[in-house]
This record gives structure tokens, sequence and C-alpha cells, in this order.
């Protein structure tokens, strides 16, 4: 199976005594500056405090890539990444199977090279993505948001040319059930086609955080759910629900290493577990059973 | 392992829609496979029975002390009458046997000025004690630990005492403490994380609880009493239950109230009125709007010691010349502007919701009618 791994590269500016401590660290696959310029530009991802909702029970808002790696799979990207976030930037990138240099702060080599180091210690899985329903890709940016909404709520979708009677719900921006004014609010949006998909029907639900971001990948033997961390701040006893009937198994924790998942239940066609503790990144490897 | 959950759906009463008209009730569902026992601890065995201990000594205005030696006295009378035992230690037999694991519910949110007063909550603990209660078996609780570190009763009760929290702090990062297969599920206001579930203290270890609540407004429900402190201090992520102005209190404070074990453990409802909030509650960082009733309710029954504590924030807004609690008018909301609320009392940042002590009652959870209400006043 092709390595996710192999499509990560690292800059660092500073000269060789950067490229020695990245190298210390771990990190040997270095990219050339001049291979930066090429590349499509990525915002840093994390949350970020919104202007005038600064009440604590208001939701952080995310700044999530996985979106535009689904619109554009074959593109090459960078991050140009402050201190603290190439960690985070580097398992988005791995979930997604993104093409992506990373430029980061030299402070950041330890993080990143504990980060590489674990990637290279998953388990290898090369499995199709899982989907509830299928959004046809205008190239716009309104749809763009939509798809960074959908993703934001873990809504998972799949891009597709034309309606597909593989999905229960085809978002088409535009047509007379999705029309573009109300799209114009894709928060809202989104919103609409959870209620139309119905929370008892997604494939995943998550529990205890709104600042975790899910990739699902499998088939009809097993299954691979990437938990990505965008809050800065290890949670612990995250929740997960699964539609379909699942053995528990493990999780796999960056710095934290395996954990056994905990309070593991199935019950009306789902299966729910608990992550003892999220830090940035999680791997959740789990196989099907007879419901 | 495979689950049997008794799943409940809580519907609203007919007569619920008389103060929520703005939109419908949500659909919440209750998980929970715990049953209720036989004589659940709310109501209890004293429906709509309240006694009302009284003292004008109990408390140092100028300070804001209370008399220690006053306060044990006022609730040696209140739980002397509120069971009709003969002697104090009696009363508290009424409630406990020395095998019981008990939670103190305190109250922490009104630091500095308006929390459980360490009178009050030392005093339980030594009646506690006297009965045979290993102080390892006493629980004083809260949802978040930044804040008991702030109240800090350790210096005020035996050694061994277990001074516990669910979460480090609010900031929605701590499960642990909360247990997954006991919660209250409702879609609000399109939030992914629907759920809220019990403490794991609350469902897994504790047999019975005393409710420690203080006499405060509150910017969501109008006031924080028995029923607000009991169910928003034992469930995770219910902030997420009042914003932009509106709040799904009315409902969701008595539905997590009534879920087991929560309910059938609640066993006795002590709610301190030394101190008082009647504006900008829950928080007293400063005493602009703090107020001393001077008094402690006794009671099982929380929805007639929270009927009680309606008239009571209400009388005192009143005497301030301060909107009503039950003020939905749009004229008076700023929308989450804090700021203004803690300038002006005639401020709402969300419409208040004080119907959620009746709706408790059509939950089977108290007495809300004022006139089948007994209250024994008395004082010290």
């Amino acid at each position: 199976m092709k390595s996710l791994l192999l499509l990560f590269c690292v800059y660092s500016a500073g000269g060789s005594e950067v490229t020695a401590t990245l190298a210390a660290a771990g990190i040997t696959r270095i990219c050339a500056e001049a291979d930066l310029a090429s590349r499509e530009s990525l915002p840093v991802p994390g949350i970020t405090a919104r202007a005038n909702l600064a009440s604590p029970t208001r939701i952080p808002w995310i700044v999530a890539n996985g979106w535009r790696v689904i619109r554009n799979p074959k593109s090459k990207y960078v991050y140009e990444l402050p201190a603290g976030k190439a960690a985070l930037a580097a398992a988005e990138a791995h979930a997604y199977g993104a093409d992506a240099a990373l430029k980061i702060d030299p402070s950041d080599a330890g993080a990143l090279g504990a980060m590489l180091t674990f990637l290279e210690g998953l388990p290898a899985l090369d499995l199709p993505i899982v989907a509830d329903l299928a959004v046809v890709d205008d190239g716009s940016a309104v749809t763009g948001e939509v798809m960074n909404l959908l993703a934001r709520r873990n809504l998972l979708y799949q891009i597709v040319p034309a309606p597909s009677p593989r999905f229960r719900i085809t978002v088409a921006i535009g047509s007379p059930q999705y029309p573009r004014e109300e799209a114009a609010d894709p928060s809202a949006f989104a919103l609409k086609i959870r209620r139309q998909l119905t929370d008892d029907q997604r494939t995943v639900r998550v529990f205890g955080s709104e600042t975790v971001i899910c990739r699902l990948t499998g088939d009809e033997r097993q299954l691979r759910l990437h938990l990505i961390n965008y809050g800065g701040r290890d949670i612990e006893g995250l929740r997960i629900r699964l539609r379909g009937s699942y053995a528990s198994g493990a999780a796999h924790v960056l710095g934290v290493g395996r954990q056994e998942l905990q309070d593991h239940v199935v019950a009306s066609g789902s299966t729910e577990f608990s992550v003892p503790r999220l830090t940035t990144y999680a791997v959740v490897d789990l196989a099907r059973t007879a419901p | 392992m495979l689950r049997r959950d008794f799943v409940r759906l809580i519907a609203a009463s007919p007569f619920a829609a008389r103060f929520q008209t703005s939109s419908p009730l949500p659909r919440l569902r209750a998980v929970s496979a715990y049953q209720s026992a036989p004589a659940p601890g709310m109501p209890g065995p004293y429906p709509g029975r309240v006694v009302a201990v009284r003292s004008d000594t109990c408390v140092d205005t100028s300070t804001g002390a209370a008399n220690d030696d006053v306060v044990r006295e006022m609730m040696a009378r209140g739980m002397r009458s509120l069971t009709g035992a003969r002697t104090t230690r009696d009363a508290w037999r009424r409630f406990f046997t020395p095998s019981d694991i008990v939670g103190l519910k305190v109250n922490c949110g009104g630091y500095p000025h308006c929390v459980s007063a360490y009178e009050i909550v030392a005093e339980i603990v030594r009646q506690l004690t006297a009965l045979g209660i290993p102080e390892t078996q006493i629980y004083v609780y809260e949802r978040f630990q930044n804040q008991m570190d702030e109240v800090n009763y350790a210096p005020h009760l035996p050694p061994g005492v277990q001074i516990v929290a669910a979460e480090r702090a609010n900031r929605n990062v701590d499960n642990a403490g909360y247990d997954p297969a006991v919660y209250l599920e409702a879609d609000l206001f399109g939030e992914d994380d629907t759920r809220s579930n019990m403490m794991r203290l609350v469902s897994q270890r504790l047999t019975k609880i005393i409710n420690i609540p203080n006499m405060k407004d509150h910017g969501a429900t109008g006031v924080t009493g028995c029923l607000k402190n009991i169910a928003y201090g034992s469930f995770s992520n219910v902030a997420r239950t009042h914003q932009n102005g509106k709040s799904h209190t009315y409902s969701i404070v008595g539905a997590l109230a009534s879920i087991e074990p929560l309910r059938s453990r609640t066993v006795l409802q002590i709610m301190d009125g030394l101190r008082g909030v009647w504006h900008g509650g829950p928080f007293a960082r400063t005493t602009k709007y703090v107020f001393y009733p001077k008094q402690i309710m006794f009671g099982t029954d929380p929805v007639a010691i929270d009927r009680l504590l309606l008239d009571i924030i209400e009388k005192e807004r009143r005497a301030h010349g301060a909107i009503s609690i039950w003020d939905r008018s749009p004229a008076s909301l700023k929308v989450d502007d804090g700021r203004a609320r803690d300038a002006d009392p005639n401020v709402n940042i969300i419409i208040r919701e004080p119907g959620h002590v009746e709706f408790a009652a059509t939950l089977g959870l108290g007495t809300y009618d004022r006139a089948r209400i007994k209250v024994q006043n008395l004082t010290v």
C-alpha cells in the first residue's frame, strides 16, 4: 500500500543549523525552498475567537483544511506555520492524505518529529473513505464554504460529479432543494443537511468536544477513524458513536501510544466507546461484528 | 457489552405553553439504566413542606461574616422541625445511616460573596460524622475544580472529607468524570454535542446527596435554587442550553433533576439564605447586588423551596426598582451584553425562565402551588 507519510516534507528557514535540528528530531524529508512557491497555501489550522462572540457557551470557530484536500486531492499544498502548529498540520495532512509541505518554526522540530515517528508507527491500512452524503462541487466559493461547514460538523460527504443513487442525500448548490441563497449562510445550511440526514443515521458522532473533526475510512470488514483535535487542549473521555456494530479495539494516540477504548457498548444498531485521552491526533481501528 | 437502557422521552405538560410562548419545548431524551427508588429523594417524605429558620445575628452585614454558633443553632432547629425528631441526632438519622456515601452539592459560582457557607457545610459534615459516617465517605462536590479551589472548603472541614470536581474548569475537555451511560440528549440550537452526562460520582459512588444551594438571581433561569443547583451542578455540557438571548432552561432544569439516580439519591435540601444575590447571578464578584435574607430553608421538596425563592428574589428586585424576573420584554434584552447587565438591573441578557420551577412540578419533583406549600417560620 501507499504510505501517506511519504507525501510529507518539511522546510524551516535558517540554514544548516536548523537542518541539523530537524535531523536530530528525526525529520529527514526536507523540502527545497523553491518547491514551496508552486504549492497552494493552506490556512493555519486551529481554533480562533470570533468577534462579538466571546461567551464561553459559544462554539469555537475551527480553521480546518480537510475540505480543501477533499476538493482538490491531487493538489500540492504548503502550510506556513507559526510555532506550536506543526504537529496539528501534520495530523491534518496525514488524515486527509494531502501532499503537503510544512514550513515550520524551528522550535516545533521536536513536536513534529514526535508526530512523524507516531505516524510511521501506525498500522498500515488503506481503506476507502466513508460518506453519508454526496456533494456536487461546482467549484464555487459558496460550495466550498458549505463543504467546510459539513466537515466541521462531522457530516461525512463525498464529492460526486452528479447526483448518485448511492447516497440518500446529494447536495447540489443551486438546485431547487438547495437554493444558492440558502447556502449564503453555510452554518445554517449545514444544519439543514444534518436535519435531513438525522443524527441517528450519521455514521459518526462525537460527544464531549466541539473541536474534534473526524475522518473515516472503511470497508465491510473494518473502519479506521481519524480524530483531529483542533482545540489545543487534551480531551479526556471523548465519546464516539458509530453506526453499526464493532468490536472494541484500541486507539493509537499521539504522545500516549496504544490506549484501550473504554465503556464500549453495542446497542440499537450503533457502537459507542470513549477514548480515554485525545491529544492532537488519534487513530482508532475497529473490526465490524455481527449486529 | 450489550446494554439495555431505560430511555424516557420527557414530554411537555399541557400548560407549559402558558409561559414559553416563543417556541415549542425541545424534544428531550433521558437515558439511564438506574431505576427509581420506591420513594425517590425528590420530593421525598415532606412534599410541599418548608421550614425557614431566620436569625438577625446569623451574619454580620458589615463584613459578610457568618456567626458559626448561630448557624449551628439554626441548623439544629431546622432539622428537628422538619422531621419532628426530638433530638438533632435523630433528625439526621431519619435520612442517613453509617454505611451511606454522602455527597454535598455545594454552590461555588457566587464566589467570593455568595457561596454555600463554610459554616453550613461544616455543620452538615459534623452531623454526618456524628452518625458514624466516616469522613472518607463524605464528598463535597461541584463541577469545576477551579471554583472549588477558590472557595477552599478544606480548612473548614475535618481531614478525610473528599472535596472533588468533575472538570478542572469550564472548558469542555474533561469528560472522564461523567458517566457515558447516563445522559440527557437534546438538540437545542443545532449544537454538535447534544448530550449532558451525569457525574460518575453521582451515578456510581454516592448513595445520598444533600443539596446546598444559595438564594440567587440567575440570568437564564430567573433564580438559581435547589433545582438549578442540583441539575446543572451534576451534569456536563449544560451551558449550551442558553445563548443568543434564548434559554431552554424552562424544561431542561427539571428534566435533568428528574433523571435517575440523581432524583432518588437527593434526599435533603438545605438552602443557604444567609446571603443572597438579587441581580447579576449566579455570580457575585462584587457586593453590588448582594443582600442578606438571613435565613436557612430546610425541606425535601426542591420545587416548594424554589417556589418561595422566586418570591424572595422578586421582592428584593422590586425593592431596588429592578424589572421582574418574569420580564420577557424585548426592550429589556441586551443579548450577551454582560457588562450592561452588571451595570443595570433593568437589563436582561437572556429571556429568563423562572417557569422552570413550575415545569419541574409537572415532572413530579414537588409542589408548586403556593397555597399548598406549608411553611414553618422559626426565629433563632
